[in-house]
């Protein structure tokens, strides 16, 4: 045994405690960084061995440093991206409803029903009454243009979701694109080093991001790249090696969106994607329903004013013209046109046997204001049940995130705690170098 | 190295979620006591937002009938005044009659006497053409214009119809706005149609002298008077019924007014005592986990080294 292999054993000592010390600094420096997985530098025992003369004949050298191992945890990622994409689900949806929801309430079709009803009811106590016709007529009108503004309003939501789901195809493409370049990369990366390291961590961010935007299936190969499929059926493949399919959604004129990969047409069950897909539909729904709304109030208007007479005698004209929300508009100019009175009746004829009908037209239960209501529940409830879920969701992916956390990220304290190990081992080993050092001095000095 | 460790990043992303939790409690609860309102759009509370919108529809049908309650009340209140003119015009006609009916009075006596009572057929054709206070005829039915017309010969024709026409100022109530004229001035006689018009017109003729006995006529006269009284008086009755239904109505329509503002209150508004409470509380939470966050977060081993 030679004291100079007592030196080699130092140095590699020494040299090792620092490539460590080098990595917790780079793992304290990102700490913050959510996409950083924490490293640890693998170290291996060496030890030479020669056989001569048929002596074996061993020698230690010390310690040799190995690669690089990244904290990493394949089921919490899978988790964080499952649980990502069913909240991306959920608030896509309740973003694009509760917008609709704001365009119905805030136009006030409900409460412009109301108040035509009520000034009809006005009307009873004096059927002739120029003021109260005409109030009666300017009570029609908002209402033709309340119609018509919920109208736009809803158009306008539904319009902007439909560009959004556009636009975050793009996104979509980006994210497989990026993706299929990193698994092209993991292939040459050497194992261990620390580039291979900083590729695992941008692939699962890059999946991560994929998942919000829509759900995802990740089969991992022995390199680490990773093949996506769409989480729908049929499973189309959106990322295989380095090969990006093209992804698309094409909005349809009946609201429903065709999504495809490669022109292969397919759905969607979670993300962002599926969310937004079920709220475009949800608000071609509730345009259906305001027009369905609109033509009621127009035609029950309009059947109850040709039953009944006008102020002047002559038979009822309609009260409105147009044959939905978008098109209704008030086309009498007149209140005495306001046709109260029954068919026959005289000219100004206090009787009010029509404008009793047409209280109870508008007023039954099958009638516009009944509707109305029956649309806002029905969509206030879908709201808060998806509120509800999406609560639920969030609390199960704030969980997940918390998990990988807890298994990939830094901990400060533990990091301190190896500066401080690494750092006594350091000087530990120049100790080695130094006892060798004197060794060598104590044989040399043999006389 | 075990691969769980309690991570830095996953510390301070739980202290973030905590409190950012908290916070938004904090701001709703907030919101519900700088509006006073629990419930700021529908999918807040569905079915209570529901219960509203029902309530905001009976509370403007309640306004409106309210207000043709007060109206109904007005044209009832103007009737029910000039058929009390009338029955004080026809208890005087029958006076005029009682005296006309005296042997002893002279003809000159007859003849002021007819001059009165053709006076207070005049002022009764104007009451039976009184208009309300929105310029309809009381009496003319559901017709429009007035209620009696009057030829050369003075006789007077009604020329309304028999209906009334119905108020509603409840829900399932409706008041019948006045009485259509020959209900208040029109009777049978002896089995012959009669009215007060004809029997005032007709007794005044006679004391001019259109008759060789108007003595005996303005005695034969009084049983047409006492008709004409016995009528108004009817429709006087059915009249002020209407104004005490009326009226008990609009107590009720009061009644209702407070209850359902009432109810509004119990869904919409926000329970302040109970808010400031939960406010109270969910702050206290907040400043406790900012503390201990401030606190924990400045336990490093970096400080040690």
């Amino acid at each position: 045994m030679m004291p100079t292999n007592l030196i080699t054993i130092g140095a590699s000592g020494a040299r090792a405690a620092r490539a460590s010390i080098e990595l917790t600094a780079q793992n304290i420096a990102n700490a913050a960084n959510p996409d950083y997985a924490r490293r640890r530098l693998n170290t291996g025992e060496l030890v030479g061995s020669a056989v001569i003369d048929f002596q074996h004949s061993s020698a230690f050298s010390g310690t040799r440093i190995g690669g690089v191992q990244r904290a990493d945890s394949e089921l919490f990622q899978l988790r964080v991206r499952d649980s990502g994409s069913d909240v991306a689900r959920a608030t896509g949806e309740l973003t694009g409803l509760k917008a609709a929801e704001t365009a119905i309430e805030q136009s006030q079709v409900y409460e412009k029903l109301v108040a035509f009803e009520a000034s009809l009811t006005r009307l009873e106590s004096d059927p002739t009454d120029r003021a109260l016709r005409t109030a009666t007529l300017e009570s029609a009108r908002q209402l033709a243009q309340t119609f018509r503004f919920a109208d736009t309003t809803l158009e306008d939501t539904r319009a902007s979701l439909a560009g959004e789901l556009g636009a975050r195809v793009t996104d979509v493409n980006v994210a497989a694109q990026e993706l299929a370049k990193i698994n092209g990369e993991l292939v040459s990366a050497r194992e261990g080093s620390g580039g291979r390291a900083a590729l695992l961590d941008a692939r699962d961010a890059a999946l991560r991001d994929l998942s919000d935007e829509i759900g995802i299936n990740v089969q991992l190969d022995e390199f680490g790249t990773a093949r996506v499929t769409l989480d729908g059926t049929p499973a189309l493949t959106l990322v295989d090696g380095t090969l990006a399919s093209t992804f698309s959604a094409q909005v349809n004129p009946d609201n429903s969106v065709t999504l495809a990969v490669d022109g292969v047409t397919g759905t969607a069950n979670t993300g962002a994607m599926a969310g937004r897909i079920s709220a475009l539909g949800r608000i071609s729904a509730l345009q259906d329903e305001l027009d369905d709304i609109a033509t009621s109030a127009i035609t029950r208007a309009n059947t109850a004013q040709a039953a009944g007479a006008a102020l002047d005698g002559s038979a009822g004209q309609p009260l409105f013209s147009g044959s939905d929300a978008g098109s209704i508009a008030l086309t009498m100019s007149d209140g005495a046109g306001l046709a109260l009175a029954p068919a026959g009746s005289p000219a100004g004829s206090r009787d009010t046997g029509n404008l009793g009908n047409l209280i109870a037209a508008l007023g039954a239960d099958d009638g516009p204001i009944a509707a109305t209501d029956r649309a806002l529940v029905s969509l206030s409830s879908r709201i808060a049940g998806l509120d509800t879920t999406r609560e639920g969701l969030v609390i199960i992916n704030e969980s997940a995130q918390a998990d990988l956390l807890a298994a990939t990220s830094v901990d400060l304290d533990s990091e301190a705690a190896n500066l401080v190990r690494l750092q006594k081992a350091f000087e530990a080993n120049s100790r080695v170098i130094q006892v060798a050092n004197d060794i060598f001095d104590t044989i040399l000095g043999l006389r | 190295m075990s691969s769980i460790s309690n991570s830095t990043g996953a510390f301070f992303e739980r202290s973030l979620g905590q409190m950012t939790g908290l916070r938004k409690s904090v701001e709703k609860l907030q919101t519900q006591i700088a509006t006073g309102e629990r419930i700021a759009r529908g999918s807040d509370d569905p079915i209570g937002a529901s219960r509203l919108r029902a309530l905001a529809r009976i509370e403007a049908q309640g306004r409106t009938e309210a207000e043709n309650a007060q109206a109904l009340g007005q044209d009832l209140a103007a009737a029910s005044k000039q058929i009390e003119g009338v029955v004080g015009l026809l208890q005087r006609v029958r006076e005029l009659a009682v005296a006309a009916g005296s042997d002893t009075i002279g003809q000159d006596g007859r003849e002021a006497i007819a001059v009165e009572m053709e006076q207070l057929g005049e002022e009764l054709f104007a009451r039976a053409n009184s208009q309300s206070l929105t310029g309809s005829s009381l009496f003319s039915g559901t017709l429009s214009g007035a209620a009696y017309s009057r030829d050369a010969l003075g006789n007077v024709t009604y020329q309304g119809n028999g209906q009334s026409g119905a108020v509603p100022v409840a829900p399932a109530t409706e008041i019948e706005r006045g009485l259509p004229g020959p209900q208040v001035f029109e009777f049978d006689l002896s089995g012959s149609p009669s009215s007060a018009f004809a029997v005032i017109s007709g007794l005044a003729a006679a004391l001019r002298g259109g008759v060789p006995d108007p003595a005996a006529a303005a005695r034969d006269a009084i049983g047409g008077i006492d008709m004409a009284l016995d009528t108004v008086n009817r429709s006087q009755t059915v009249i002020g019924t209407r104004l005490a239904w009326v009226e008990s109505i609009q107590v009720d329509q009061q009644d209702r007014a407070v209850n359902g503002a009432r109810q509004r209150s119990d869904i919409a508004d926000t329970d302040i005592a109970d808010t400031v409470v939960r406010l109270q509380q969910a702050m206290t939470a907040l400043e406790a986990t900012q503390a201990s966050f401030a606190r924990v977060s400045s336990l490093s081993l970096f400080n040690a080294i």
